[in-house]
C-alpha cells in the first residue's frame, strides 16, 4: 500500500494513509473537514487555497500531500482562535475588508505571513505581500487599509 | 483511475535506486507537473508512471560559496530562496523574484524550473548567459553540463531516464553592467511574455565581454556567441557603429513563433537600450 505521510497539521500530528499524489487542498477540504481554504483557479496562482507550510506562504492546490511528510502545516482553521489570527480578522470586520467572501481565507493567511515577517509595511509592501491573491470583487483598497490596521491595532503582536 | 506508484525518498542515494530502477518522473515543487496533470478539485492528477516526490531529499536544498568563487545552488532552492540570497547574481536573483506570486515562489524550485524546460521558464534565462552548469548524477555516475547543453529545446533535455538534477553551479562573474527584463502581463502572478538579461564588462573604455540571453523568445533560451562578439573589442565610441549590425544579428537568433514582430521589436528594443546605455558612458552596475 502507500507510504505513511506525517505531518503536523493546526499544531496536531497527523499520519495519512492514501494516495500520496492527492492535492493537499483536497486532502485538507474532504479528509480533515478544513474547508477554509477554497479553491479557485487550481493552478496555483489565485491564492484562494493558501496555506502556511513551515513558516512560509503555499499554495495546497499545487501541492502532492506526500511532499509535505515531515512539515508544519497551519490553514485558516489553526489562526483564527489565535492572538493573531483574531487581530487580522477584527480588522478585515471593522474596516469592510469582505465582499463576497471567497478570497478572504486566502488573504488572511497572506497577510499573516507577511505581518510575520513584517510588522509594520508599507501599502506598497502590503500590495507585494498580497500580491498572489486574487480578490474577484476586487475589493483590494479596503484589504489594503484593514492589513494596515491590523499592523497599527497589533503593533505590540506582531513585534513579539 | 488507475492509481501509479508513488515513492517518497528521504535521501538522494534511496532517490537514484528508486530512478535507476522504475525511471518515476520526479516531481519537486508541483508548481509545473501538478497543474499540468490536474484532472480538477478532488480528482487525483493523472501521471501516466511512476512518480517520485523528492522535496524529503534535504541534500538537494540550499546554497553554498565554493572555495573557486563559484555558486552551488541544490536543486530543490526555492525561487524564493535564491530571490533572497546574497551569494546568488544579481541577474538570477532577479527573475526568480518575478517568477508567479509569493506562494508560488516558495513551492518552485531551480532543479524543476530547468527540468521541466518550458520555453517561458524564468530561470533557464539567466542561467544560460551565466555559463552555469547543471549536475546530472545516476547510481553510479555524475555529469557537468552547460544549461544550454541540457535544454535541448521545448520540454526537451538532455537529461537520461536513470539521472537526476541535484544542483546547478554558478561560475563567478565580474560584470561592470547589468540589465534585465521581464514582460508579462502584470507586475506580479505573471507568465512571462518575453525576458532579455544582458551583461557587459567594460574596462578602460572598452568591452570586454558582451552577453545577452532571450527568453520565452523561441523554443529554448536564445544566446549567440558569434553575435556577442560583434561587439566584443570594441571602444565604447565603436558602438554606435556596429550596433544594428549586431541587433540584425541577433534578430537572427531568436526564433519567436506567436506574435513574432512584437517580440522581435521588443528585444531590438531592450537590447538597443542597453548598448545606447553602455555608449553614453553609464556608470557601472545595473541599468534600469
Amino acid at each position: 500500500m502507500y507510504n505513511d505521510v506525517r505531518f503536523k497539521l493546526n499544531g496536531k500530528d497527523m499520519i495519512y494513509t492514501g494516495d500520496p499524489l492527492r492535492r493537499l487542498l483536497d486532502v485538507l477540504r474532504e479528509d480533515y473537514s478544513l474547508t477554509g481554504s477554497k479553491e479557485g483557479c487550481g493552478e496555483g496562482e489565485c491564492g484562494a487555497c493558501s496555506i502556511v507550510k513551515d513558516g512560509e506562504l503555499v499554495t495546497s492546490c499545487i501541492i502532492p500531500v506526500g511532499a509535505v511528510n515531515g512539515c508544519e502545516l497551519l490553514t485558516i482553521e489553526g489562526i483564527r482562535d489565535t492572538e493573531k489570527g483574531k487581530c487580522i480578522i477584527d480588522a478585515y470586520a471593522e474596516g469592510g475588508a469582505v465582499q463576497c467572501g471567497f478570497c478572504i481565507p486566502g488573504m488572511v493567511m497572506a497577510t499573516y505571513c507577511l505581518l510575520n515577517k513584517n510588522p509594520n509595511p508599507s501599502e506598497e509592501e502590503i500590495r507585494v505581500g498580497i500580491s498572489g491573491n486574487i480578490c474577484r470583487c476586487t475589493g483590494y483598497d479596503l484589504i489594503v487599509e484593514c492589513i494596515r490596521l491590523a499592523a497599527e491595532k497589533g503593533a505590540s503582536i506582531w513585534n513579539k | 483511475m488507475e492509481q501509479v506508484k508513488c515513492y517518497m525518498p528521504q535521501t538522494l542515494q534511496e532517490a537514484l535506486e528508486i530512478r535507476n530502477e522504475t525511471h518515476a518522473t520526479i516531481l519537486a515543487g508541483g508548481s509545473d507537473l501538478m497543474v499540468s496533470k490536474s484532472m480538477g478539485a478532488g480528482i487525483t492528477p493523472a501521471f501516466s508512471g511512476p512518480v517520485m516526490l523528492i522535496a524529503g531529499v534535504k541534500e538537494l536544498k540550499g546554497i553554498r560559496a565554493l572555495p573557486d568563487g563559484s555558486v552551488e545552488i541544490g536543486a530543490l532552492t526555492t525561487s524564493a530562496e535564491i530571490s533572497r540570497s546574497e551569494l546568488v547574481h544579481p541577474l538570477l536573483r532577479d527573475a526568480a523574484s518575478r517568477m508567479g506570486a509569493i506562494a508560488l515562489r516558495n513551492s518552485a524550485t531551480i532543479g524543476g524550473n530547468i527540468g521541466n524546460a518550458s520555453p517561458k521558464g524564468d530561470m533557464p534565462q539567466p542561467l544560460i548567459l551565466l555559463d552555469a552548469m547543471v549536475v546530472l548524477k545516476s547510481i553510479d555516475s555524475e555529469r557537468t553540463i552547460k544549461v544550454d547543453d541540457y535544454i535541448l529545446g521545448s520540454k526537451k533535455t538532455a537529461l537520461s531516464d536513470n539521472e537526476i538534477i541535484t544542483k546547478v553551479i554558478l561560475p563567478p562573474q565580474n560584470f561592470t553592467h547589468i540589465f534585465f527584463r521581464k514582460i508579462g502581463m502584470r507586475r506580479a502572478n505573471a507568465i512571462s511574455k518575453l525576458t532579455l538579461s544582458a551583461a557587459a564588462v567594460v574596462k578602460d573604455g572598452i568591452v570586454v565581454d558582451f552577453r545577452a540571453s532571450s527568453g520565452a523568445a523561441g523554443p529554448k533560451v536564445a544566446r549567440s556567441r558569434a553575435a556577442e562578439e560583434m561587439l566584443i573589442g570594441k571602444t565604447l565610441q565603436e558602438l554606435p557603429e556596429v550596433k544594428d549590425a549586431f541587433l540584425d544579428a541577433w534578430n537572427n537568433v531568436i526564433s519567436p513563433h506567436a506574435m513574432p514582430e512584437y517580440r522581435r521589436n521588443s528585444t531590438r528594443r531592450m537590447l538597443a537600450y542597453f548598448i545606447d546605455a553602455l555608449a553614453a558612458g553609464h556608470p557601472e552596475g545595473r541599468v534600469d
